[in-house]
């Protein structure tokens, strides 16, 4: 019950950062995120595994509060596609890891997969660093969590570095492009 | 580290060294930071011991790529290498997803997407601009770490995919491959821009290099080597070597020039030959029609290295002495490949 419930808050966070511009919301989104993605990996890999990536998860978190466009913005105007972006994914991803797949670890499989997939939809489709460097943190957290999909049990490598890509995503000096 | 990948990062470095050296007007410093950077990169994709880690490396690379000084948008430059880990990681959560086999072979699908996507092959290329200086290009993809990412990710989908998903994985890797060589072979031709055709003939070569990995026989991960060794101790340099300015450039046709475009061209001594072989005995040992479709597309690479051979203009100085060294070693590794297999245990 515990790992539906943590694979739902990863859902509920990656849709946030999906739906959202301003960093109050990205930030917000990327937290309960983080949390989600940890609390799935602490179910399978271990407290200490779980501890790294929530560490990154709150270096990025914390980054993001102090840079990007201000206040939330939330679901701001012409936002239905994106808002039908995240049912139809969640929707999909439940379908697969709940019905088509066996076996333990559906619950990470969902997580990772809705993380995966939504952190992709919103680097492919935004302009905004913020937002990009944000889907890139979570992107990397995402895949650090499919490390303990496998049968053996993960080294603590994947997750030690996702948790140092995701702080470090933060922190990324983006410069504008220049006009030719 | 797989002897394979081990050799593509010795080789990557030489390039880098010899650009570093023999490159007119390079911009030194720029390209030590960052080629430096770039090989390091490959370095990782290469020794780190599980296929998550090679993915977050490559996310690492793609976001410091995008980040550094362009004409392209940070968030153009992005995307590519964010598709390709977001497919590289939904081909992993299918792969070590219990189920029935159709997700295997979805893994594949993932696993060659997201490699297409990494280097920058059709269907995913990455934007190109033919002003932007060679280290924010899409050539350092194409030519610095996706030799290192390919020959992982194609060692890694042996241990990740069932024998018949594997089929698959080569299969689509030989699709791919001649959809490379044909569009990378006519747009080479026939773009205007000389340096988007040099970017095209990258492509190409990189489509025998997916047929080569591929095929399941010997010969043609040995033919992929090959190939591999010609895009980046062949073409990269004399790409670099080349004139970067469209002003600068002189069409010529010295002889010089033609032993180029023979370089180029994968014609005999030089080593694109040698891969060329081998490419046509492994796919006719597997399937003789593919053998013949795989000549017909090599012939697509005539019109196009001619015109990238006349574009070096008369190479002086350093320059000069910069084509003769790598023409020299293409010969060497052309008439005497050994040594380049042994050295990857193939």
């Amino acid at each position: 019950m515990l790992e539906a419930g943590a694979a739902f808050v990863a859902w509920l966070g990656m849709s946030l950062v999906v739906l959202a511009d301003g960093r109050r919301g990205l930030a917000l989104g990327a937290a309960i995120a983080t949390a989600g993605i940890a609390l799935l990996v602490g179910q399978g890999a271990g407290l200490i595994d779980a501890g790294a990536l929530a560490l990154g998860g709150a270096a990025m978190v914390a980054r993001r509060l102090t840079r990007g466009p201000g206040g939330w913005q939330l679901m701001p105007p012409g936002s239905t596609p994106r808002l039908v972006l995240c049912v139809a994914a969640g929707l999909l991803s439940l379908w697969v890891a709940f019905s088509v797949t066996t076996g333990a670890g559906a619950a990470l499989r969902f997580g990772a997969m809705t993380v995966v997939g939504l952190s992709g939809a919103r680097a492919l489709f935004s302009n905004e660093p913020a937002a990009l460097l944000t889907a890139v943190g979570l992107l990397a957290l995402a895949v650090a969590a499919i490390a303990g999909a496998g049968e053996a049990s993960p080294d603590p490598w994947p997750y030690v570095a996702a948790a140092i890509v995701a702080a470090g995503a933060g922190w990324v000096s983006v410069r504008t492009a220049h006009a030719a | 580290m797989l002897p394979e990948s081990a050799e593509i990062v010795l080789l990557a470095a030489i390039a880098l060294a010899f650009v570093f050296v023999f490159a007119p007007a390079a911009p030194r410093r720029s390209l030590l930071l960052r080629g430096g950077a770039g090989l390091a990169g490959t370095v990782a994709i290469a020794a780190v011991p599980t296929f998550e880690l090679v993915v977050l490396v490559l996310l690492t690379l793609g976001v410091l790529h995008a980040a550094v000084d362009g004409k392209q948008s940070f968030a153009v430059r992005l995307r590519a290498p964010a598709l390709a880990v977001a497919v590289f990681a939904l081909g992993l959560v299918l792969a070590r997803a219990a189920g029935p086999q159709v997700l295997e072979r979805f893994a594949a699908v993932g696993l060659v997407a997201g490699l297409a996507a990494g280097i920058g092959l059709l269907p995913y290329l990455h934007p190109f601009d033919p002003d932007d200086s060679v280290t924010v290009s899409p050539i350092a993809w194409i030519a610095l770490i996706g030799p290192v990412l390919a020959t992982v990710v194609v060692a890694s989908a042996r241990g990740l995919l069932t024998a018949e998903a594997g089929g698959v994985f080569g299969a689509m890797l030989i699709g791919l491959g001649l959809l490379n060589v044909v569009w990378g072979g006519v747009a080479a031709w026939l773009t205007e821009n000389t340096i988007a055709a040099w970017r095209y003939s990258f492509v190409a070569d990189w489509g025998l290099a997916l047929c080569g990995f591929g095929l399941t026989v010997v010969d043609g991960r040995r033919g992929a080597l090959l190939v591999i060794f010609s895009i980046v101790l062949c073409r990269l340099p004399i790409y670099l070597a080349s004139p970067q300015a469209p002003r600068a450039r002189t069409l010529m046709e010295r002889p010089i020039n033609l032993v180029v475009a023979a370089a180029l061209a994968g014609s005999a001594p030089f080593a694109g030959f040698a891969a060329r072989v081998l490419l046509l005995r492994g796919a006719t040992q597997l399937f003789w029609p593919l053998g013949l479709v795989l000549a017909l597309g090599m012939l697509l690479w005539l019109p196009g290295s001619l015109r990238l051979g006349r574009s070096l203009g008369l190479p002086r100085g350093r320059q000069a002495i910069g084509v003769a060294l790598v023409l020299a070693l293409n010969i060497a590794v052309g008439l005497y490949p050994l040594p380049i297999l042994e050295a990857a245990r193939l």
